[in-house]
């Protein structure tokens, strides 16, 4: 296991260099740049050259890429064309924020949609399979922002119970120690400001949350029905334990595999940035971040945000394997 | 009642449940309306009028289901959106669904090296921020359905792939598998007679919901001049349109997302049916 | 209803049992907010292109010159007069009661050194603003001269973009200066910047433009999202919110603590067609366009009236507009296809390429356009691309039919330099000497009136011409919070000192 670590631990490097050639390579291949978006309207071509040349954009691509990677190499990722910058901190201070939602929305979700599956799958077609089904699907089939504005409409607006976006309100002083607010409230004990900040999650983790919540539940329905089908649960069964006991000790452990995997590429999908659901809500994540460095053809920006992203979702990934062993002592990992 | 008779009833009478009845009666008349739009549409769905913009749905009224921000009429953009909508999300279901999961059965089935190298390419193409890619891609190779579904499937194999390999490494070692085995069969038999029946239910439910995603996205790809161009109805670019109206005109997005619904609500209902007809356990009474 | 949405009612109907109002940055006295739609670069004054942005760091470090919209012209601001003592040379006299938060004075060194940085820095975006400056110089303490490669006339309008930064501290601190001693002469200090997200600022309290009613701080704050920034400014986490849009506006009206207000834009939306490509070289298609567009049918179905129908490129209340003028150009389909028809050209295939979400209803506005144009003969491609992609094409000159928006227009003489004289860039490739002669004497003309004439002969022509039809001027809508005075400005401006707290 130990060695199985190390060495996927040591795979993310060429898996980064990959991303960073190939992210690159887009960049250079899409049309648009940072000069035309970024200088204004009314800049002489001989300021617009000396911006390119400032910037390094009038060197061939390949001396340009191989000059990033020279520096990345160094822990220096450059700096951001649009906010003036360096990468680093401009996506350090934003994750925190990305992976906070990520992972309220992703506990919702789990503790939603993994019982309401499981109870779905031992009673297929009750009132609460059917019920969950239709709202699995409708969830999914509504895009987040109708969801998100909807909530702010209602919550924020009509009953005016909970703020409208943002993560905290103006004046919040909070040493910040980690970045996840919650966490950091928690240990300086100012529950005053772990339940503003729950406040300013509520939303945004609930519209996250929902979507995700259909799948995982459709998911571990349709697991675990197979899992009961299975000779090992008819053997259960038959030795007498009890059916809530077969139903979670024996059916469901069979079906987390799969619930993991999902939840990990879900979860995965979310720290890289919930690009509508930080702009429904300006919530100061990573995707905002990310959708404007495109925009504006922020090419350090762009590359920088995805080595960040890549580099967690490979992380995720390993963690997911390592949890296949622990679920299912026969997976090993070669 | 011979054995052979009781194999088919226990094969195919899931059919004849009124849900899946219901489903196959649905995508039937889904497709209908796609074949068939020119006759049932009560306008042309380009026609604009700006005096009857947002106007409200009525039963009995010109405009069943309402109009949009320019007086089209929604009823009709919904039966013409389903020519596009349909045939892109059933087509990337169909790539990325194939792609991912010969790719994931493999990666999980013979592990080590391949699956080191598989889970590497998948590490990969997660990175691509889709906005950029889609951007390069008009740049690049031009615009078109299939352009648009090679866009979106370029990324959506990769659910299946992680879900393929998860389940597949929790099969391999598995007493039917392993008997397999020592009887001598192909890894290439293993694979399609025991692993693949095994992970339907899973591949079912990952391709209804990422049918949905898909006909919501092709909206913000369409826009960037990727798909079908701007002016042509679909469900994904009818619900894109109504995000700024949300507060004053509800119709406009809530009746393309019933139509999304539907449809995935469909399929589901027929997925989960065939689900059972793959089903190893029950074939082999 | 169903199970999962019912469990999170349940969760969140918990969560807000014991919930306070949500009312956390209810306005007081003290301080408002303002949510705002762009977004928010670094501390470097001169190193954000976003309008908005530009005259916040005016605010903070004291520009040259502001635009006074009550008197409708340029006035002095840091300075106590700026004249022209030649033809190519300015005298600008500092004023000696605005100081630096840090108790520095204002010095001739400072402009010298903020024009140079605005120029060579190697994050400035503003070179534009001093691109007409030969030299400057410390003449005393306080009097600076300025120097320009030709005569012009604008460069009171450019100086109100420069924001002056202290020589004293860059020399001692370097780039580092911006973030750790922002110290301007301007009636609100910089408390802080949240990159993307935020910006704070105090008031100054013995600065003479501010007045105690002025709020204490202002935080402008991004909200993306318009119907947040309604709910927001119902709630009163805001207090004003730029950028309600036309379908909101009602709602805003309908608000128990807010209303709307509206401040006409100095940006010229219009349709450019590029005369250097087919169809658009001939006059008769590019006139026939501009007959084809039905302004009022657009602006009142998809603007709710908020709009202000252009004669041509600029409307009231900026320089060179001309009461009386009539565009030829009126909805008049039947004329449109009688010249389409006139010239051959009936039912030639043409490319519409328009921004999304970039301008007010953008593409919805184009989108309406389609069936007018396809009305009087055309064959319309609508063409969508994403922005940075559609812009660098325009400036290249490679679109030849496109919906845009111009903006910075208080005075036209830039942006009217930029899309209509001979080479002075491709993004429309239109040349007609008569109009290049009356732009540059426009340019060289001192005095006021004779500048007025010439500017207004030069707009004539073009409208006339049609190398674009100009179609109106958005009337931008805020959210205003009842218990403050703001009366809206053109150009995106928040001032503190435009900001009054009624007293209870």
């Amino acid at each position: 296991m130990a060695s199985y670590l190390v060495r996927r631990l040591i795979g993310v490097i060429p898996v980064l260099f990959m991303v960073s050639l190939m992210v690159f390579a887009l960049t250079q291949l899409a049309p648009g740049d940072p000069v035309s978006m970024l200088v204004s309207d009314e800049a002489s071509p001989e300021d617009r050259q000396k911006i390119v040349e400032a910037w390094g954009l009038d060197r061939p691509a390949p001396v340009q890429y191989l000059s990033f990677l020279k520096n990345a190499v160094l822990g220096d990722f450059g700096s951001s064309f649009r906010y003036r910058e360096p990468v680093m901190d401009l996506v350090l201070a934003r994750l925190p924020a990305s992976i906070e939602l990520a992972v309220y929305a992703t506990l919702l979700a789990v503790i939603i949609g993994i019982p309401l599956g499981v109870l779905s799958a031992a009673r297929p077609n009750s009132l609460l399979d059917n019920a969950g089904s239709l709202v699995g699907f409708f969830g999914v089939s509504m895009p987040n922002f109708w969801f998100g504005i909807l909530l702010i409409l209602v919550f924020a607006g009509v009953f005016n119970v909970l703020p409208s976006g943002g993560r905290e309100p103006w004046g919040m002083d909070l040493p910040s120690i980690t970045g996840f607010l919650t966490i950091d409230a928690l240990i300086q004990g100012r529950f005053d400001v772990l339940w503003t900040a729950l406040r300013h999650l509520a939303l945004p983790a609930i519209v996250l949350g929902t979507s995700m919540t259909g799948i995982i539940m459709q998911l571990t329905r349709a697991t675990v029905a197979e899992a009961l089908r299975e000779d090992y649960v008819m053997t259960a069964r038959a030795k007498g334990l009890s059916e809530r006991l077969v139903l979670w000790r024996h059916a469901f452990r069979n079906a987390l595999v799969a619930v993991v995997t999902i939840i990990g590429l879900e979860f995965g999908a979310l720290i890289s940035g919930a690009i509508i659901v930080e702009t429904v809500f300006s919530w100061p994540g990573i995707g905002m971040l990310l959708i404007q460095s495109i925009t504006f053809r922020d090419y350090p920006l762009i590359v920088g945000l995805v080595l960040i992203y890549t580099t967690l979702f490979v992380l995720v990934n390993v963690a997911i394997d390592i949890l296949y062993t622990i679920i299912d002592p026969r997976i090993r990992m070669k | 009642m011979s054995a052979a008779t009781l194999g088919f009833r226990h094969r195919f009478n899931y059919l004849l449940a009124p849900k899946v009845v219901f489903g196959i009666a649905v995508i039937a008349l889904l497709i209908a309306a796609a074949i068939f739009a020119p006759w049932i549409a009560p306008h042309d769905p380009a026609r604009q009028d700006l005096m009857r913009a947002m106007t409200a749905p009525q039963w009995g009224g010109p405009h069943l289901l309402g109009t949009d921000h320019v007086g089209r009429d929604l009823l009709s953009r919904i039966i013409y959106g389903s020519r596009i909508s349909l045939a892109i999300g059933v087509a990337v279901v169909l790539v990325s669904g194939a792609v991912g999961i010969f790719l994931g059965v493999i990666s999980g089935y013979f592990g080590g090296r391949t699956d080191s190298l598989i889970q590497k390419m998948l590490e990969v193409f997660w990175a691509f921020p889709p906005l950029l890619l889609a951007i390069a891609i008009v740049a690049f190779l031009g615009q078109g359905l299939g352009i648009i579904i090679i866009a979106l499937a370029s990324q959506r194999w990769i659910p299946y792939c992680r879900l393929a390999r998860a389940e597949a490494m929790a099969l391999r070692d598995r007493e039917f598998v392993v008997a397999a085995r020592s009887l001598g069969a192909s890894p290439a038999r293993i694979l399609t007679r025991h692993i693949l029946p095994n992970i339907v239910p899973s591949m079912v439910v990952v391709g209804t919901f990422a049918m949905a995603t898909a006909i919501i996205s092709e909206a913000s790809l369409s826009f960037l001049g990727l798909g079908v161009p701007p002016t042509i109805p679909t469900w994904g670019s009818m619900l894109a349109d109504s995000r700024a109206y949300i507060s004053t005109s509800w119709w406009m997005a809530l009746f393309p997302g019933l139509a999304i619904f539907i449809t995935v609500l469909a399929i589901n209902l027929v997925g989960d049916a065939l689900r059972s007809h793959f089903d190893p356990k029950l074939k082999n009474i | 209803m169903s199970n999962s949405r019912i469990l999170m009612g349940a969760a969140v109907a918990a969560l807000l049992a014991a919930a306070p109002p949500a009312q956390a940055e209810e306005m007081t006295r003290e301080r408002i907010a303002v949510g705002i739609t762009e977004t928010i670069a670094g501390y470097n004054p001169y190193a954000d292109a976003v309008v908005l942005i530009g005259s916040l760091w005016c605010k903070v470090y004291g520009c040259i010159t502001r635009f006074d919209f009550e008197e409708g012209r340029m006035v002095p601001s840091l300075a106590e007069s700026m004249e022209a003592v030649g033809e190519r040379v300015w005298e600008v006299k500092l004023r000696s009661d605005w100081v630096r938060h840090n108790g520095d004075p204002v010095v001739a060194e400072d402009v010298v050194h903020s024009i140079e940085r605005s120029r060579s820095d190697p994050d400035s975006m503003r070179q534009f603003v001093v691109v007409s400056i030969e030299s400057a110089e410390a003449v005393d303490e306080r009097t600076v001269r300025i120097t320009t490669k030709e005569p012009d006339a604008t460069l009171p309008d450019n100086l109100s973009l420069l924001p002056i930064t202290s020589k004293r501290l860059y020399d001692e601190y370097g780039q580092a200066a911006d973030r750790n001693h922002p110290h301007g002469a301007g009636p609100y200090r910089l408390v802080e910047v949240s990159v993307g997200n935020h910006m704070i600022l105090e008031r100054v309290d013995d600065h003479p433009m501010v007045s105690p009613t002025n709020p204490r701080q202002i935080m402008y704050r991004i909200m993306a999202e318009p119907e947040q920034r309604v709910t927001a400014l119902s709630n009163g986490e805001i207090q004003i919110a730029q950028g309600v849009p036309p379908q909101l506006v009602a709602r805003v009206d309908g608000l128990p603590n807010a209303h709307a207000a509206f401040a006409n834009s100095v940006e010229m939306m219009f349709l450019a067609m590029n005369p250097s490509t087919h169809p658009w070289d001939v006059k008769e298609a590019r006139q026939a366009a501009a007959h084809a567009i039905n302004r009022e049918a657009i602006v009142a179905a998809l603007l709710g009236g908020r709009a202000t129908l252009l004669d041509g490129p600029v409307g009231e209340g900026q320089f060179g507009y001309e009461p009386g003028y009539t565009t030829p150009y009126n909805y008049d389909p039947e004329r449109g296809r009688a010249l389409l028809e006139e010239a051959g050209l009936s039912g030639v295939e043409i490319d519409f390429y328009t921004p999304v979400g970039r301008y007010t209803a953008d593409r919805q506005i184009a989108e309406a356009m389609v069936p007018m144009l396809e009305d009087v003969g055309f064959k319309v491609n609508l063409r969508t691309p994403e922005w940075a992609t559609l812009w660098a094409d325009v400036q290249a000159g490679g679109v030849p039919f496109y919906y845009m928006g111009r903006g910075q227009m208080l005075d036209p003489s830039r942006a009217l330099r930029q899309y209509f004289e001979t080479d002075s860039s491709p993004r429309l490739d239109y040349s007609n000497p008569e109009v290049d002669r009356l732009l540059q004497a426009e340019r060289r003309t001192f005095d006021v009136d004779e500048r007025l004439d010439t500017m207004r002969e030069a707009m004539r022509l073009i409208t006339e011409d049609a190398p674009a039809h100009f179609l109106w001027l958005h009337q931008m809508a805020w959210g205003v919070a009842d218990g403050i005075d703001f009366t809206p400005r053109p150009a995106d401006r928040v001032d503190g000192w435009d900001i009054h707290i009624r007293k209870n």
